[in-house]
């Protein structure tokens, strides 16, 4: 049977559960949240800017940010507005709030305000609950945006969009893969129906809110397939609940060419999957993350990391880009390097606003070698969920059909290795389960032995390793010193 | 070497593990047993594991900035459990913020912590200074 869409019954009742798993819940009213974003204006809706950034051909810009306390979470906000001149605006939540340890998020605000600095690593939007939300996005003139790393985000998404955020971000895979260790995907995944299911309720009655998926998984070495795989399948969960403003993402790999394709790729793919699935009442939009690996410590190289980045995402007409800040390799920034590593992006995407990138047939080849891989993939899960691509997604994943570097869950296999090419593409040294065509592996396996050889070393894990760590030390591609 | 435990780890609610597989190859390529619980570990799992290999060393990771109040306790923990011997490194971005490393090191000193390493720490480097402190500690290496 196909995943549906949650009954109203269904999505009600599990929601009088989700209230009560912490007092901010309590209390809470679906018709209240509605009639609070019906006053929101249409500017500082979130879905309504990445519509008008598709029709006017332009990139946005966001940054990430959240600290411990509502006050300072506000002026931190407000200066990455004026500042840095953000479009659009975030809210990360704090580490204890994904996992749902709401009490240790309570000791984290009272250690901040101890400290009188923010001791958690973003916003913990559950504990402070709906008004201190509401105080948070009128605070602004721009469209928030929650972002987070939260496997079940059910009481979160209650309280943020009855609190005035009008987007948000994750979802069943890319929020439980690489940000736990032993949640199960047929839980995460149900959690992020619910959730999906709450922003199609919301749009059932006229209000507009932003769904995207989280789409740098680890972040590290994550070939554009793997990426575009679980976009796909997150997009296709979340249409299916009635979300209409989707946004897709894929996290910067490093090389011009397979960036600029992954973006042409995704757009074409999801379009391709969302009207095989009969959808035809969505707006699509893309992000482009820049570089999501480590970063040099030297805040000039990191200027470069990150103006490459808005380059290229400019280049790939990513519909927004999400920007780094100069203290990427030290953790949380500052609001001046926050607001450093925006206004940077800005002057790169101001200088190309003109310009567009030639794509010819060095592009066609990778779009076309992207699309092939995703096909491969999604063959596989169809026939393995009997033509529900969601249940598929969660059996390729036991399975290993579908594979994510790096991740931390254990339900995850881990097998997928990947390393750059002579020319710094990402490809595949060990594909582990991955049902791939043989001509892809052999061209792949080329490109590799072609880096060996100029390396004057054999294909090893080594690469991996040293292509991990190359930016950070100044470098794309990892050779040995 | 292949008889020295590593007691290996992320702790507390940090899910961060490119960094974790890397340190897990490289100590074992350089002969040590590593016995790597991955990401978001506690104390009391780092604690229980050390006792359970008899390792000599526990090697705490942190990366999301909640480093400071996840680290917290774990010496008193040790002695607590009679390890008072157990050697502690630390490692990664441990704090909210750019600070200088001495800074970090001299807080995490104080917890009672042996070594101290920043994000960017030489792995070469911290296998030599382990092979020292193991030394000191009465291991022939």
């Amino acid at each position: 049977m196909k995943t549906g869409r949650i009954s109203m019954d269904e999505f009600l009742s599990e929601r009088e559960q989700v209230l009560k798993s912490w007092p901010t819940g309590e209390g809470l009213s679906l018709e209240k949240g509605l009639e609070y974003q019906g006053t929101i204006p249409v500017e500082k809706n979130f879905a309504h800017w990445m519509k008008k950034a598709i029709d006017e051909k332009k990139t946005l810009l966001q940054p990430r940010a959240g600290v411990a306390l509502v006050d300072e979470h506000i002026k931190l906000l407000q200066y990455l507005e004026t500042e840095g001149q953000a479009d659009l605006l975030p809210t990360t939540i704090d580490a204890y709030t994904r996992q749902n340890r709401y009490e240790e998020a309570q000791t984290g605000i009272a250690k901040s305000i101890a400290a009188k600095t923010s001791l958690l690593n973003g916003f913990p939007a559950v504990n402070h609950g709906l008004e201190e939300c509401r105080r948070v996005t009128e605070s602004v003139k721009s469209p928030i945006q929650v972002r987070h790393g939260t496997p079940d985000a059910r009481l979160l998404a209650e309280i943020t969009l009855a609190g005035g955020f009008t987007s948000f971000e994750g979802g069943g895979i890319s929020y439980n893969i690489p940000y736990a260790k032993k949640v199960s995907l047929e839980t995460s995944m149900a959690h992020w129906r619910w959730v999906d299911r709450l922003i199609g309720f919301y749009e059932d009655h006229g209000i507009h809110i932003n769904r995207e998926p989280f789409g740098p998984l680890t972040g590290t070495l994550v070939p554009p397939f793997v990426a575009l795989t679980v976009a796909v399948i997150e997009g296709i969960a979340a249409l299916t609940q009635g979300v209409k403003s989707i946004t897709l993402g894929y996290g910067q790999g490093g090389n011009l060419v397979q960036d600029v394709a992954a973006m042409y790729a995704l757009r074409e793919l999801a379009d391709e999957y969302f009207k095989r699935e009969g959808f035809n009442d969505y707006e699509l939009s893309t992000v482009f993350h820049q570089w999501m690996g480590g970063f040099p410590e030297d805040e000039a190289k990191a200027f470069s990391v990150i103006t490459w980045g808005a380059t290229v995402g400019r280049f790939a007409k990513a519909t927004k880009i999400i920007v780094k800040t100069p203290h990427e390799a030290m953790g949380i920034p500052t609001k001046e390097a926050n607001a450093q590593g925006l206004l940077a992006s800005r002057q790169a995407i101001n200088m190309l606003s003109e310009q567009v990138l030639p794509v010819g047939p060095t592009f066609r080849r990778e779009i076309d070698l992207i699309k092939a891989e995703v096909n491969c993939i999604m063959d596989k899960i169809y026939e393995l969920g009997l033509g529900d691509a969601q249940e598929g997604s969660i059996a390729a994943i036991k399975a290993g059909v579908l594979d994510v570097p790096f991740a931390p869950a254990s339900v995850n296999h881990g097998k997928l290795l990947p390393m750059r090419d002579d020319e710094g593409y990402i490809r595949i040294y060990n594909w582990g389960k991955i049902p791939m065509a043989e001509e892809i592996k052999a061209f792949h396996a080329q490109r590799l032995n072609d880096r060996a050889k100029s390396e004057g070393r054999t294909v090893c894990f080594q690469m991996v390793t040293d292509d991990i760590y190359a930016i950070s030390k100044g470098k794309l591609v990892g050779r040995p010193r | 070497m292949g008889n020295i435990n590593i007691v290996l780890g992320v702790i507390g609610f940090d899910c961060h593990s490119v960094g974790n597989k890397i340190l897990e190859h490289f100590f074992t390529e350089k002969g040590y047993s590593v016995h790597n619980l991955g990401v978001m570990v506690s104390q009391e799992e780092f604690i229980n594991a050390a006792i359970e290999t008899a390792a000599p060393i526990i090697m705490v990771s942190s990366l999301y900035g909640h480093g400071e109040i996840d680290c917290a306790g774990l010496r008193e923990k040790c002695i607590e459990k009679g390890l008072e011997d157990i050697l502690l490194y630390v490692g990664g971005n441990l704090v909210v913020g750019k600070t200088p490393l001495e800074q970090v090191e001299s807080k995490f000193r104080k917890m009672g912590y042996d070594r101290v390493f920043g994000p960017d720490a030489d792995l070469e480097a911290v296998d030599s200074i382990l092979r020292v402190d193991l030394k000191e500690k009465g291991f022939s290496l």
